[in-house]
């Protein structure tokens, strides 16, 4: 069962995913009304827009302790987790090679690229397969 | 104020998340140790730990991020550290404290006029 701490930052993260989904939807139509639906911009600016607040963010928090641990569980992980996941993956890779953990870090975006693809490939032979 | 060559260091060691009367634990515990007339107080953020529950705490991963470790030194005088652990008790639920001899070399006030 969810303790009363946990369900509170459940909450405040379930709060900030509502805001940055949203967002990720709203900014995802504007795109469109501008630039031609012949490639995927709309995914390739939330992606890495999400990427550059999360830098922005982690530094403010880390360096200057200006974000509180409530306010970062927020925007970090809800807002920014809600508008697109691929920050929490930039986060964490960032962070590996600052720590210069070269090969956590290199399998960690391979995994991303070859599981992830992969993943989609195998959902819908699995899917195909049921059908 | 002067502070002894033999006196104590405390450390605290809390949660980045703990809380105590509407503000941060560690603000709270510099706040009281200010009240009561400590030498000083440092607040340390640290990268990644673990505690009691054994849960490791990383800035590394952003979802174990949520309650870095803090650690909290004071060094004083024996009289004056020891006047602090009640209230330090009282304000920390989770958490570790412990106390070590500190040999003191200086301790300097500098130029500029202490603060109301």
């Amino acid at each position: 069962m969810l303790s009363q701490i946990s369900a509170t930052r459940t909450l405040i993260v379930g709060a900030g995913g509502f805001l940055g989904a949203s967002s990720r939807y709203l900014i995802g139509g504007i795109v469109y009304n501008y630039l031609p639906a012949t490639f995927p911009y709309a995914t390739l600016i939330i992606n890495v827009s999400g990427c550059f607040f999360i830098g922005l963010l982690g530094a403010m928090a880390e360096e200057r302790a200006v974000l509180g641990p409530t306010s970062r569980l927020f925007w970090m992980v809800g807002v920014l987790g809600g508008y697109t996941t691929y920050s929490t993956f930039g986060y964490e890779t960032t962070s590996l090679v600052r720590e210069s953990s070269y090969l956590p870090a290199g399998l960690y975006v391979i995994g991303h690229l070859v599981a992830g693809l992969g993943a989609v490939w195998a959902g819908a032979f699995v899917a195909r397969w049921l059908l | 104020m002067n502070l002894p060559r033999d006196g104590q260091l405390l450390r605290i060691f809390i949660g980045e998340s703990d809380r105590w009367g509407g503000m941060p634990l560690y603000e709270a515990i510099v706040q009281e140790a200010r009240k009561q007339g400590l030498a000083g107080a440092t607040v340390f953020r640290g990268f990644e730990g673990f505690g009691a529950h054994s849960r490791v705490h990383t800035a590394r991963i952003l979802r174990l991020s949520e309650d870095l470790p803090i650690v909290i030194e004071i060094v004083d005088s024996m009289e004056r550290i020891q006047s602090f652990l009640p209230a330090l008790d009282k304000m920390v639920k989770e958490g570790l404290a412990t106390i070590e001899k500190a040999t003191v070399i200086f301790y300097r006030p500098g130029e500029r006029p202490a603060e109301k």
